[in-house]
């Protein structure tokens, strides 16, 4: 039998997945967009965040657009490998539970 | 920890995967609304034009046009993802707006401004290309009719009396901006309605 691979633990919290996801497939995402996308709370969304962000999954970047704040999230090259990485255990897995 | 990971919570993982990288893909610009203001600008201008017989009837018209398209699309875009696909197009139409706005402004100056046709032609055979582009990028079958309308229009306004040519301009202008840009803003508003239900 071979082996089931791990699941990364930073990936697969569901807030943390989502929102990698979103990420994928935009160049750039603005945190109320995020917010409005998963419907998570400002503290939880912020939380997850930091966490991708620890992990070096997303970068963060601060700017003003017409002198109101924004903060703009963007996945990095590490985090879609991440992302690849995780979806792939997940069909090894998901083949693995249909066969037994 | 997949001891503890149940199929259907894998399975539910794979689900959430494929629904997010939808929803950021989709569309979420909406555009329909630059159409029916360049559309009103453009007959504001050749009104103006024909009955003013002012000089500055065009580069007033084009540039206010422009500030008032700056500043709504930052306000608009501001609020939304940028993507790829969304990038290529909008490079696509700012490529146009500053080829149209130096070759006009260049033949203006220099006096060489002066056959209706070859301008009307010039104008249609651009905006075919650029609607082209557009409706071929975004798999847009109703765009791309706009752009065979262009290109119809570069063709027919070489031929026929200054007349002739004007309306057949005037009604391109109708049908690929005011038509298609209201046309573009009902199926914008149909789909934000069509997302509200969905998620209800």
């Amino acid at each position: 039998m071979p082996d089931l691979p791990e699941l990364n633990p930073v990936v697969h919290g569901r807030l943390r997945l989502a929102l990698l996801s979103l990420l994928s497939g935009v160049e750039e995402a603005e945190f109320t967009w995020l917010r409005s996308k998963t419907e998570a709370t400002d503290g939880n969304l912020g939380a997850q965040l930091l966490k991708l962000e620890e992990a070096g999954y997303v970068v963060v970047k601060k700017k003003f657009v017409l002198r109101k704040p924004q903060t703009l999230y963007r996945i990095t090259t590490t985090g879609r490998q991440a992302l690849t990485a995780y979806v792939q255990a997940l069909k090894q897995l998901l083949g693995h539970a249909i066969d037994t | 920890m997949q001891d503890h990971t149940t199929e259907q919570e894998l399975r539910d993982r794979l689900s959430l995967i494929e629904s997010m990288i939808a929803e950021g893909r989709r569309h979420t610009e909406s555009w329909g609304w630059t159409f029916v203001l360049w559309g009103f600008s453009y007959y504001i201008a050749i009104a103006w034009s024909t009955w003013g017989h002012s000089a500055w009837a065009w580069p007033t018209t084009v540039l206010i046009s422009i500030i008032v398209t700056i500043i709504v699309a930052s306000v608009k875009a501001s609020h939304h993802p940028g993507t790829t696909l969304g990038r290529a197009i909008g490079s696509i139409w700012i490529s146009l707006g500053i080829s149209m706005s130096l070759l006009f402004l260049a033949l203006g100056l220099s006096g060489r401004l002066t056959d209706q046709h070859l301008f009307m032609a010039v104008i249609s055979a651009l905006l075919g290309m650029v609607n082209g582009a557009s409706g071929l990028l975004l798999r847009w079958k109703v765009q791309f009719a706009c752009a065979v309308v262009w290109w119809v229009t570069a063709a027919a306004t070489c031929f026929g009396t200054d007349s002739q040519s004007t309306i057949v301009f005037l009604a391109a202008i109708f049908i690929c901006q005011i038509a298609f840009g209201i046309y573009g803003m009902t199926a914008e508003v149909y789909e934000r309605r069509r997302r509200v239900q969905l998620n209800a």
